[in-house]
């Protein structure tokens, strides 16, 4: 049998034909130089055999990203895994194996064992026991990993492009759980090893196994069923044409507040879950200067590709500066950093908070630096705007959708904000730098739609025209 | 007022029928009538599940037929129109009180166990009632409210007259007012107090309801003897059970609330023995208005399948099935039915989606283990539509999606269903008539005149019939609608046939099928039968929102399965391993039978 690595080895050319088309790849658009394995290790079997590898891909920049993959080899590969063809190689097949069942059970068998194989050490959380008796099935959403469901009960998050060092979300779920967080998905197991980078400290993470929360939905679709039900409300009303009259929200059974409250109060317990267990202090010297001159920064780069904004600048500016002046308490921790709508599940018992990897745009090793809770806030607060607006987008141009979208955005924001203030200090109470860090946020939203959904470009333009109109 | 005169306080209308106090023996006991004193009715056929399969059917004798054209309703007319429930396809009739009563509180203040109010007939009628219904396989169930009585009830006067004598102990009497002040007032509206001064034996007495209705003191064994011999009394007669009026209040002690006490249960389990060992078949149904993890104290112990109640009403589920479908989201009732404690397998739920009281949110429910609830109440929209009573087709507007909607989740979520009468044709009702009435008004029969009701001057009749273009009798009554196909009535009557031909929901278990799409309420029912012939699976799928919605579900664990459609047999294409894809129209909804490949059997 041909080892792992020559596996891999051989297989090198055709991943990179193949990664391009992969959901979770980041460096598309890019040509692909080479792929370098880094490391290649027999999980199981023969024939089906599991294979996990890590390989770096050469796109002439560096750093160069690594990812996480995971084969399966078959003489004989059945037609429902086609899509997950890689290459041959000699008389098998290769194929990424996430969608193999019989593959994929193996992982959890693994950690219910705490085996380690070549340093990849699959393990469970102190005190838990798993059962293994599972069918498993990927996650269909788009994502930037590839997650495992197993039965009802577990789901096995890979995470794709891996690196070393610590692993935010394994982290902050790991410290939740141990001050007792109850709005998180329990943290069961994990997979950690090294990356195959020979010399560095390379222990990196690669799975994460948690609670699957059965009969969830996330909150943008809660949000948007009941945006749509004000809608439909609004457009009952008759009115003269060009009437911005419309329902009010507080009115129609559809109303959102009830579930905005219960989600800002559990925001805000997060918060202080993760004060109390990973530390909060108050800002260093310096951190308002440093907030600022990022905003700035960020509008100096959004000015430059999106000229409809610069009517605002000054605006934007001169809050931006404001908060150079900010007095009161400041306190920093690790907040979510990359909250909003998509990231919360509504169960049976309530809210929850997953995926806590952290900001995007920034890179790993600065994702853990300390802010202001407040940036998790005025996040939430985008993203409602975000729901509250997105279904009249592509209709004709209509200031009644407007004033429905601005009512029923208002009345959650708000909602969310007395929900917060019931476990931690009210957001509104801090509003120049909260307002900073909506405006900051909407920045981001400009250049992103700006880019990808021009379309979408109107929504965050018409929240910092308003914002900026607004005075505090 | 002289002793004497209280002797004689006339009980209502009882003259030339067989009562409690028509005389008395030496020792100071009332004589009492007994049920050999009457025929009995013949045993509908025996089924000791029968009440998990069930479908109930609510009606207020007053409300359904009248025969002698006095105006009232009566039981006699109910009989005649048992062909009618029977071609619906009802299990069982539930009958709010029928009993001798001063009528101060809808029957429910009884001033005489044994006795029929005379405007409704006779004992002998309500007989022939329970052989007639016997015989079309339908039983009947009613009230009994066992924790007071009316103040004109003979126990009470006897007890406040003599205190030494043999009633003397039947109430709960005190010197002071000022016991039991953990016990919370319940009709605070009319009552400041549980206590009520009684002139005649200068004391006070106990009431956890209204001051005309004193409550039972069942620290006297026999209070608790006379009231298993008033069951006994009517199970003798031939009932198939009872629905047990207020029962967590029986019992009272010093430093508790007075509720749920473990004596309360201790005189349950009696109840149930008397009913287990001399009347197999029969029924207790408690009428606990709690929480479900409260509630389910009263099925008794588990682990010999309940020794309490049979069945208990789940209060909290009605009101948010009009949440969820108001906020086009399942988790009103997601959350509350995975609140729902499971029950002992022998006990059933029943569930309802309106019924002749409208429930006030604070008896739904205790907030202090509720967070949810609470929450929940702050919601002013809910509050104005839950608070009111109205009946189920004006408060969905008569929008015949959403009431074949509400109906398909009453007849497919866990427990048996109550039907309301006249819900099954889409009644209205009259709110000018003041909130206890407006949904009590004469069933609607016919076009003709006084709705095929009654054939009495029409100025005679109880309650005037509802008159108005939408719902009056002249649109909505039974005869026009059973000639239609499309109608609501017969569309009632399909879906009640279908439940009954699958024995998941009656007996099967309940899952909720999760899905991304909020505002679709999926679930599972699957009964596991003897063989694997009996296996029922059966999938439920409900769209709570007015517009279509797609719906994506992991049935992954059936793949090779077909669903088949029940209304029309219709087969869906297979499943396999990816999610399910549906489409459900505006407050659509489906009911599957899940056709596994191995059994091979066809819907
Ligand atoms: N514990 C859980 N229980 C149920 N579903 C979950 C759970 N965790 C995640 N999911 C589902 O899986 C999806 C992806 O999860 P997650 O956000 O953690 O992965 P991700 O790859 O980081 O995604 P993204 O790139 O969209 O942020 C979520 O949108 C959610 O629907």
């Amino acid at each position: 049998m041909i080892s792992a690595v020559d596996l891999v080895a051989d297989i090198a050319d055709a991943l990179a034909a193949v990664l391009p088309e992969q959901r979770w790849f980041s460096g598309k658009g890019r040509p692909i130089h080479a792929i370098i394995p880094l490391r290649a290790t027999d999980l199981a079997g023969a024939d089906p055999r599991l294979v996990h590898a890590v390989v770096e891909v050469d796109q002439g920049e560096l750093p160069r990203d690594r990812y996480q993959f995971l084969f399966g080899v078959r003489s004989d590969v059945p037609e429902n895994l086609g899509h997950a063809w890689v290459a041959a190689s000699g008389d098998q097949g290769v194929y990424q194996a996430e969608n193999d069942v019989e593959l994929a059970v193996l992982l959890l068998d693994l950690m219910a064992r705490g085996t380690e194989v070549q340093g990849l050490r699959f393990a469970t959380e102190p005190g838990v026991t798993l059962d293994t008796e599972q069918r498993s099935r990927p996650v269909g959403a788009e994502q930037s990993n590839t997650s495992l469901v197993y039965g009802q009960t577990y789901i096995l998050k890979l995470f794709r492009k891996v690196a070393a060092g610590r692993n935010r979300d394994l982290e902050m779920h790991r410290a939740l759980a141990a001050v007792g967080c109850q709005h998180i998905a329990a943290p069961l197991g994990s997979i950690e090893g090294p990356l195959g980078t020979a010399g560095e400290a390379d222990t990196a993470a690669f799975g994460m196994l948690t609670e699957y929360l059965r009969n969830v939905a996330d909150g943008w679709a809660m949000a948007t069923a009941s945006v749509r039900d004000l809608l439909a409300e609004s457009l009952l009303i008759e009115g003269a044409p060009g009437s911005v009259e419309h329902a009010d929200p507080a009115d129609v059974g559809g109303d959102f507040a009830s579930e905005a409250y219960r989600l800002g109060h559990v925001v805000a317990t997060v918060h202080t879950d993760l004060a109390t267990a990973l530390g909060s202090s108050p800002a260093p010297a310096g951190y308002l200067d440093m907030l600022a001159d990022g905003m700035h920064r960020r509008l100096d780069g959004v000015l430059e590709q999106v000229p409809e904004l610069s009517p605002h600048s000054d605006e934007l500016r001169a809050a931006f500066d404001a908060v150079r002046g900010f007095e009161g308490p400041l306190p920093v921790q690790q907040v979510h950093g990359d909250l909003h709508l998509g990231q919360v599940l509504r169960s049976v018992t309530g809210w929850v908070l997953i995926d806590f990897e952290g900001e995007p745009m920034v890179p790993l090793a600065d994702r853990d630096a300390p802010a202001s809770p407040l940036r998790d806030v005025a996040a939430m607060l985008r993203s409602l705007d975000y729901a509250a607006n997105h279904l009249p987008l592509g209709e004709t141009d209509s200031e009644q959708r407007a004033a429905v979208a601005l009512a029923w955005s208002t009345r959650n924001q708000d909602a969310f904000c007395d929900g917060y203030a019931q476990a931690a200090p009210d957001p509104r109470k801090q509003a120049v730098l909260l307002r900073a860090f909506e405006l900051d946020k909407a920045l981001y939203e400009v250049a992103y739609e700006h880019g990808n959904r021009p379309l979408w470009l109107p929504i965050p333009l018409a929240a910092i025209a308003r914002l900026t109109a607004a005075h505090p | 007022m002289s002793s004497a005169d209280l002797r004689t306080e006339p009980n209502p209308d009882l003259e030339g029928v067989p009562h409690t106090g028509e005389a008395v023996l030496s020792d100071g006991y009332l004589v009492e009538p007994q049920a050999d004193d009457f025929d009995h009715a013949k045993a509908a056929p025996t089924d000791p599940h029968w009440y998990k399969r069930a479908v109930f059917y609510e009606v207020l004798v007053r409300a359904f037929h009248d025969h002698d054209g006095n105006g009232t309703g009566d039981l006699i007319g109910l009989t005649r129109k048992l062909d009618y429930l029977e071609w619906l396809g009802i299990d069982c009739l539930w009958l709010p009180p029928f009993y001798a009563s001063p009528l101060r509180d809808g029957g429910y203040d009884i001033s005489d166990f044994r006795a029929v109010l005379p405007e409704f007939g006779t004992v002998e009628d309500f007989v022939e009632l329970l052989n007639e219904a016997h015989k079309r396989g339908i039983r009947v169930i009613t009230d009994l409210v066992m924790n007071h009585t009316s103040d004109q009830h003979p126990w009470f006067q006897e007890s406040r007259r003599d205190p030494q004598g043999p009633y003397g102990g039947f109430y709960v009497w005190s010197d002071k007012d000022t016991g039991y002040p953990e016990a919370r007032v319940i009709f605070v509206d009319t009552e400041t107090s549980n206590w009520t001064y009684d002139p005649v034996r200068c004391q006070f007495y106990w009431h956890r309801f209204f001051s005309h209705q004193p409550d039972l003191n069942y620290d006297n064994p026999e209070v608790g003897e006379a009231m298993l011999d008033v069951l006994r009394f009517w199970l003798d007669l031939g009932i198939d059970g009872f629905r047990l009026d207020a029962v967590p209040y029986l019992f009272e002690e010093e430093g508790t609330n007075c509720e749920n006490l473990p004596r309360t249960h201790g005189f349950l389990k009696r109840c149930r023995k008397v009913v287990d060992d001399e009347y197999p078949d029969r029924v207790l149904l408690a009428e606990a208005n709690q929480w479900p993890a409260d509630v389910v104290e009263y099925f008794g112990d588990p682990a010999v399948g309940g020794d309490e109640a049979h069945m208990a009403f789940h209060f909290p589920l009605m009101p948010r099935i009009f949440m969820a479908v108001r906020r086009e989201s399942r988790f009103p009732i997601s959350e509350i039915l995975a609140q729902t404690p499971a029950i002992p397998s022998g006990a059933q739920w029943g569930i309802f989606l309106r019924n002749h009281d409208e429930l006030t949110l604070e008896m739904v429910t205790d907030e202090e283990r509720d967070y949810m609830y609470s929450e929940y109440v702050k919601d002013p929209r809910m509050r104005a539509n839950i608070g009111i009573r109205r009946r189920l087709a004006p408060l969905l507007d008569n929008d015949r999606n959403q009431l074949e909607l509400f109906t398909a989740l009453l007849l497919s979520l866990p427990g048996s269903p109550v039907l309301y009468y006249g819900d099954e044709i889409g009644m209205g009702d009259n709110i000018w008539l003041g909130d206890r009435d407006a949904v009590r008004t004469p069933m609607q029969w016919t076009p003709d005149r006084n709705a095929g009701f009654s054939c009495c001057d029409p100025g005679r009749i109880y309650l005037p019939v509802i008159m108005d273009p939408v719902y009056g009798y002249q649109a909505i009554n039974v005869e026009a609608q059973s000639a239609s196909t499309q109608s609501l009535l017969n569309w009632t009557r399909r879906m009640i046939q279908v439940r009954r031909e699958h024995p998941a929901f009656g007996l099967g278990d309940f899952n909720e099928l999760g899905s991304s799409n909020p505002s679709v309420l999926a679930y599972r029912r699957h009964h596991v039968g003897n063989h694997d012939t009996d296996d029922d699976l059966v999938i439920c799928i409900n769209n709570l929102s007015r517009f279509p919605q797609p719906v994506e579900l992991d049935l992954s664990e059936y793949a090779g399965g077909v669903p088949v459609e029940l209304t029309g047999g219709v087969r869906f294409p297979p499943i396999g391993e990816l999610p399910y894809l549906l489409t459900l129209p505006g407050h659509g909804f489906y009911w599957f039978q899940i056709v596994l490949p191995d059994i091979g059997r066809d819907a």
